[in-house]
């Protein structure tokens, strides 16, 4: 059976910039209509077998699971974070240390938050009137992925695609569709492949590490000290010549297109496991098969993404300049040390109001771009190379209970997670 | 209702490529459509199935919204949340009359008992809870936490005024002019000569202004001293810059911003930009937070004045020069100077001075020359007429 993708770009350009829109004029309290909307609208792009997929999570309950997240999360990271600010104060006299603490602080209720929205987001999807469904387990893939990110630190990356697979595995075990539980086969060593392009790429990186500083160093005068070295680098970059004594400056100009290939390796990596995982992803006998083409997507990944964020930047330089002309440039320097005010008159009120719409709507243009010209395409090539097979055994599944979920995906609402869509 | 006259001549309609599921098992059934006029129900019959037809009321039959591609509609009905019909040919939409009727949101009480919860739990954090424990936690951070935290804001906002790749602003360094500070520090009974004495600097920037970080750095800007038409009025601003170091103002500012703007970055979510609306609406607060501070840290300053002879009503003079100088000026100034609460300081501070006692100069005028040239040798500034 094959999965079908439909849908115009241009329709999604507009359904994004509506209601966007109105996410700006309603100060951020339309996105968790244009959330809803704009899952629906891809969901119901994406046909398996013709018929498409149903969201049907309701933009009120988002709004509750936010209120219910605030509430709960407010305590716990105003009280952690006050806290830990203290004891960098008082302990290691920095206040980089005391933000970076509450940051690790945040990361195992981050992982929690994770798969409680796709639990929720699972919970309210459909195909053929049969909803999908994740079991209860945050806490036990919270645990879980802290432990397997340690390894992985530890060991240097070396065991990323283990992690990969045993969160993979996880949460597919534990998802439904109807009646049916889907399982994750396979072993994580056939994830190692997917990593070649980027090992390539660390491995040209170091070679040509070794070439430029030691074989045959680019900066001969070994015996200076980094920051001369820094130094001196930093004079060649500003006044565009080539400190004397530099040898074969040339050479680093090979560092571009490495690291293109490491770029390139990354993306290969992340979106090709998708497709051995899926090869290996089955439900009561009808299994999953993925075409995905690693370099196809990488394509779209970098073009869309460096298309996005060029007009990101050049909307907030605009925005930016506009408010260094209207409020002068020494009031960001002003509020800085506290002596600012900025509620004291109005005109400045009014402008700072304007600017902060304006820059809202810089962000918000760059996630319609970011729709249209990274997440359509991924998606669309993500479905079309999907298909499922021996679909016989799919007269044998039946409906599932409702799963009720007072807080939908609050907790990765207010942590920041759900940037995907 | 009557239906309109122009309805189609059969009651069938074209159903080719429609089909519908039941909400039991993912196994779509091909579908022909009927509308019963009448009895306003359209009626799906089910040919491949042995199951009845079923009946849908026109009226409580609805349209998903947000459908992408051309091809096709689905249809729901009301009553039933899981069956679903896949429509090909949308030539039935016509006789449906309430396709895109939204149903009243349920649980508005709760979603209402929550967001009030929600706002009710954030301004408790930020408005009361934070600052308490800021307060309370100010008093423990060791002093050399807080001079190593002092130093390091310091040096950045020293690098941020220079503007990049220049070299941090420099600090005057006129040992006549300093030695008139010390002097007048010591005239004002601050306590000298220890590693918790407050260290002064002045920063050679024209900015008319002066703050107080952790660990007792008080940092004038030249302009000010520039605006400043005698020593009193640098004194009362020092003054008032020494309380906010006694209260402990920087450190617990630090404290509340690092606590509440965590709680900020919550509220916004994954809307636009997260970090700089964050930081904007932090300071925002912060902004107020100084309110209560400012009025703490004038208290002090009329008591070190009056007890080193110096007329309080110094520190109003300042602010009203401002006022008087730069009128309707831009930046600074602007909104400084028409912040409500400014007028009242001015006022508090003439009301407090005894009009019958007679004030003097907290440093001879030599001293003042002295202070007045502290940012460089053979630099004057301009005469005041």
């Amino acid at each position: 059976m094959e999965v079908a993708f439909v849908g115009s770009r241009s329709a999604l350009f507009w359904l994004a910039l509506k209601s966007g829109f109105w996410t700006v004029l309603s100060l951020g309290f339309y996105r968790f209509w244009m959330k809803t909307r704009l899952r629906r609208w891809y969901w119901s792009a994406i046909r398996p077998g013709g018929h498409p997929l149903e969201y049907v999570g309701d933009p009120l309950e988002k709004l509750l699971g936010f209120f219910i997240a605030v509430v709960v999360l407010t305590f716990y990271i105003g009280i952690v974070n006050l806290a830990l600010m203290f004891v960098s104060f008082s302990v290691f006299q920095s206040s980089a240390l005391g933000y970076s603490a509450s940051f690790l602080g945040v990361i195992p209720i981050w992982f929690y938050a994770q798969y409680r929205a796709r639990r929720y987001v699972l919970g309210r999807t459909r195909w053929r009137g049969v909803r999908f469904g994740l079991e209860k387990g945050a806490w036990g893939y919270a645990w879980r992925a802290l432990v397997h990110w340690i390894i992985t630190i530890c060991t240097a990356g070396i065991l990323w695609p283990r992690m990969t697979f045993w969160l993979e595995k996880y949460k597919t075990d534990r998802t439904f569709f109807g009646s049916a539980k889907l399982v994750q086969g396979g072993r994580w060593q056939m994830l190692i492949p997917a990593t070649w392009p980027f090992v390539a790429g660390v491995v040209l990186l170091g070679a040509l590490g070794v070439w430029l500083v030691y074989l045959d160093p680019v900066m001969p005068q070994m015996d200076a000290s980094f920051d001369d070295t820094m130094d001196s680098i930093a004079d060649a970059v500003e006044y565009g010549f080539v400190p004397f004594g530099w040898n074969g400056v040339g050479r680093l100009l090979l560092l571009i297109p490495t690291t293109l290939l490491m770029i390139y390796g990354a993306v290969h990596y992340r979106f090709v496991t998708k497709r051995i995982l899926a090869n290996h992803k089955h439900a009561q006998g009808v299994r999953m098969r993925s075409d995905l083409k690693g370099l196809r997507v990488s394509m779209i990944y970098v073009l869309g993404t460096t298309i996005a964020y060029i007009m990101l930047m050049l909307g907030v330089i605009a925005v930016i300049g506009l408010a260094l002309s209207l409020l002068g440039p020494e009031a960001f320097l002003e509020e800085q040390i506290g002596m600012g005010d900025p509620l004291g008159f109005l005109p400045r009120w009014l402008s700072l109001g304007v600017i902060g719409l304006l820059y809202l709507s810089v962000f918000l243009f760059y996630s319609v771009l970011h729709h249209v010209f990274v997440t359509y395409p991924l998606m669309r090539h993500m479905a079309v190379t999907l298909s499922l097979q021996n679909v016989g055994p799919l007269t044998q599944v039946s409906q599932r209970a409702r799963d009720e979920f007072a807080e939908a995906e609050g907790f990765a609402e207010a942590l920041d997670l759900g940037a995907a869509i | 209702m009557t239906l309109s006259p122009q309805m189609p001549n059969g009651r069938f309609y074209d159903a080719l490529g429609s089909t519908l599921v039941d909400g039991d098992v993912p196994v779509p059934q091909r579908a022909t459509l009927m509308l019963d006029h009448d009895a306003r129900v359209l009626e799906i019959g089910l040919p491949d199935s042995d199951r009845a037809g079923l009946r849908w009321p026109v009226n409580d039959i609805r349209q998903l919204p947000d459908i992408a591609g051309q091809e096709g509609v689905v249809l729901r009905l009301n009553s039933d949340p899981l069956a679903r019909l896949y429509l090909r040919n949308p030539n039935v939409l016509k006789y449906l009359p309430k396709l895109k009727t939204v149903p009243a949101p349920k649980g508005r009480a709760r979603l209402a008992a929550w967001a009030a919860g929600a706002v009710a739990a954030v301004a408790l954090q930020i408005g009361v809870l934070v600052p308490l424990l800021a307060d309370r936690l100010a008093t423990y951070v060791p002093p050399a936490g807080e001079r190593a935290l002092g130093e390091a804001t310091f040096d950045q906002i020293r690098t941020a005024l220079a503007g990049t790749g220049l070299p941090p602003l420099p600090v005057c360094e006129g040992e006549a002019g300093m030695a008139a500070f010390e002097e007048m520090l010591v005239a004002l009974g601050v306590e000298r000569g220890t590693d918790d004495a407050i260290k002064l600097f002045v920063l050679d920037h024209e900015m008319v202004n002066a703050f107080a970080l952790p660990g007792g750095y008080v940092v004038f800007f030249r302009g000010l001293i520039d605006a400043a038409q005698g020593p009193n009025e640098v004194a009362a601003v020092l003054a008032h810059e020494v309380g906010h170091v006694v209260n402990r103002d920087p450190t617990r500012h630090a404290l509340r911003s690092a606590g509440s703007i965590g709680i900020l970055g919550l509220l916004f979510g994954d809307f636009a930009g997260g970090a700089a609306v964050l930081f904007l609406t932090e300071q925002l607060i912060s902004a107020r937070y100084s309110q209560g501070a400012e009025l703490g840290a004038d208290q002090f300053a009329y008591g070190v004045l009056e007890e080193a002879g110096v007329s309080p009503a110094a520190l109003g003079d300042m602010f009203e020069r401002l006022r008087d100088e730069y009128g309707d000026a831009e930046g600074v100034v602007a909104h400084f100077l028409s912040h409500p609460t400014l007028t009242s300081r001015i006022d508090r501070s003439r009301a407090i001075a005894r009009p019958d006692f007679r004030y003097m100069d907290v440093i001879s005028d030599d001293q003042w020359r002295d202070l007045k040239r502290v940012c460089a040798d053979d630099w004057l500034p301009p005469a005041a007429d």
